[in-house]
């Protein structure tokens, strides 16, 4: 083996490229959320607490609840979808399991807006269901409201991120193993108690990984809500596109992502305990 | 007590007279009530709502984008109604000189974060599997948190970075934003990868006389070619496909392609849209489907390749 402080030389390059293009302009958020800017809008440093008081107003407020609640039921259901999709394919899926999981996961290789794109024309007023409505002869004079709705949000959201619950549950339920759930049932546990009691709580870090890498892309996205969605159920991702893209007060709109970044500590902490340890799985 | 009947034994007198033993200890034994006779052990807890569920987000998954694929053969503008083949929107497309120019674009920044991602990627998996200590704490930190980070707070961040040094949005400036998410993922595949391989294999290659470097050139980088090739068609895919960075860190001129749609989906759909993203779909799935192949070659557990190759790993 060579030494390993040659090994730690080839750290060098890829470490200080994120340093300087990741760590930086993190700080750099961090930094404007405190300022002001000059003149001709460039941010100037300071110390300006009001950039986060402002975010206070009920409006603001409002958009934020929203965002943890649609990213709340986003991961709900793709617990309900992933988890029995993952355990049919670990322990039933025989010879077809590595076909299943990639079957599932492709989808998710299709490009993003494509995907949100093939959902507005699915759920457009102009769209697929309602056409299909309409030959049906089922249709109203104003055709069925279903984009622009938070269903179609939350919709939209669960299909961009499901893969990500599938595949840590996948890695988890792999390692479970037939034995012990034999085991259980030897016991006299039903199939019911053997799931509660042994394949579950064995599950669990994969459970949380999949939460946190649900959840956690599903608080930031906007072209989701934009597309599907509406005024009515923009995200905090839209009001930070309509500070940067829109021409608003950047101090502000950094201080929106500081907030985002503070509010999501706390499940990437978590992700990063459960999963990292429990040798679970990031997809990208 | 069953399995000692389904157990083949030769038919000698020990047997005989085990069985007689048996049944006489059953007899003397008051029986439990009779329970109904057991399902085939496959399908013991194997509930019908299962295939169910799998069916449905099978559909779930699967039937919006086959929505797209045949809508963009449609004749019509229609997004409802299917009223015969044409193939007029891809010919609409070869003449949209603006998408075209996204779509080279697109081609270009994802062929440059390729390049420069695998093997930075590389290097970074390598040092870390290798030179782990506990001073490689902080970056295996570094390395990891990008991927867990909000796309829209890494790109505000870039954005905020560049226009701090003074550098003008650019496909440039895209680039060296989509290198930064793209490290770290090549570094998580890479070493699930390097993690897997025997280190003995490198001691070998050395007892016959090769040095250090000779070792990683003869022994190492042959067996991780594959996995290689097939995380930079990964991040090939990735920057192709990425909208978020891209379109925070993008000034003026040209977008990339993601981004074209974008404003394209925003002021109204048109039936384009279909055929440039059934396009995008066969140059996506078909090199993430080749990736695959490659990653799956020598690949210790064959079905656990799409796991592997999908970023598991940090064991």
């Amino acid at each position: 083996m060579m030494r390993r402080w040659v090994w730690r030389l080839s750290l060098i390059p890829g470490v200080a490229w994120l340093v300087v293009l990741f760590v930086l302009p993190i700080g750099f958020v961090i930094a404007v959320s405190f300022g002001t800017v000059n003149i001709v809008g460039a941010p100037v440093y300071g110390w300006h607490p009001g950039n986060y008081s402002q975010i206070f107003q009920s409006i603001y407020v409002t958009v934020f609840l929203r965002s943890l609640l649609f990213a709340l039921a986003t991961t709900a259901i793709c617990i309900l979808l992933g988890y029995p999709v993952a355990y049919f394919v670990v322990r039933f899926g025989g010879r077809y399991k590595g076909l299943l999981l990639g079957l599932v996961i492709l989808p998710w290789f299709v490009d993003y807006l494509v995907r949100i794109y093939a959902w507005v024309s699915l759920l457009g007023d102009q769209g697929f269901l309602n056409g299909l409505l309409h030959t049906l002869g089922m249709s109203g004079s104003p055709p069925l409201r279903l984009i622009n709705t938070p269903y179609a949000v939350i919709g939209g959201l669960t299909y961009d991120y499901l893969p990500f619950m599938i595949l840590p549950l996948f890695a988890v339920l792999g390692q479970v193993g037939d034995s012990v759930i034999e085991a259980g049932k030897d016991l006299y546990g039903t199939p019911l108690q053997t799931f509660f009691r042994v394949t579950l709580p064995l599950s669990f870090p994969g459970l949380m990984a999949g939460c946190a890498l649900v959840f956690l892309p599903s608080v930031g996205d906007f072209a989701t809500a934009q597309l599907l969605g509406g005024p009515n159920s923009y995200m905090i991702g839209n009001l930070i596109d309509g500070v940067f893209e829109g021409g608003g007060y950047w101090p502000f709109g950094a201080a929106l992502t500081a907030l985002v970044l503070a509010v999501l500590f706390v499940p990437m902490l978590l992700y990063v305990r459960y999963a990292l340890r429990g040798g679970a799985v990031i997809p990208g | 007590m069953t399995e000692v009947d389904s157990v083949d034994q030769p038919a000698t007198r020990e047997t005989a007279e085990w069985q007689r033993l048996e049944s006489e200890a059953a007899a003397a034994v008051p029986r439990p009530p009779v329970r109904p006779a057991r399902r085939p052990r496959s399908q013991f807890d194997q509930p019908r709502f299962l295939y169910v569920v799998l069916a449905f987000v099978l559909v779930f998954l699967f039937a919006p984008i086959a929505l797209v694929v045949v809508f963009s053969l449609n004749a019509t503008q229609s997004l409802a109604t299917l009223s015969g083949f044409s193939l007029r929107w891809y010919e609409q497309l070869m003449h949209d000189s603006a998408l075209l120019s996204s779509l080279s674009l697109s081609l270009e920044i994802a062929a440059a974060t390729t390049i420069v991602s695998v093997v930075l990627g590389t290097l970074l998996a390598l040092g870390l599997v290798r030179g782990e200590n506990r001073w490689t704490r902080p970056a295996q930190t570094v390395a990891v948190w990008p991927l867990l980070n909000p796309e829209i707070a890494t790109a505000v961040g870039c954005l905020l970075f560049f226009t701090q040094f003074g550098l003008t949005l650019s496909p440039t400036t895209v680039t060296l934003a989509h290198i930064t998410w793209a490290i770290p993922y090549v570094g998580l595949i890479m070493r699930s990868r390097i993690v897997g391989l025997d280190p003995e294999l490198e001691d070998a290659a050395k007892d016959l006389g090769a040095t250090d470097l000779g070792a990683l050139r003869l022994v190492v980088l042959p067996l991780l070619w594959p996995a290689i090739i097939a995380s930079g068609l990964l991040i090939f895919v990735m920057s192709f496909d990425d909208f978020v960075t891209s379109y925070f860190t993008v000034g003026a001129g040209v977008p990339p392609l993601p981004v074209a749609i974008y404003s394209m989906i925003k002021h109204g759909v048109t039936p384009e849209i279909n055929a440039v993203g059934t396009l995008m779909m066969v140059l996506s799935v078909g090199s993430v489907l080749l990736a695959l192949v490659l990653f799956r070659m020598r690949h210790p557990r064959r079905e656990e390749a799409v796991l592997d190759l999908t970023g598991s790993g940090i064991a």
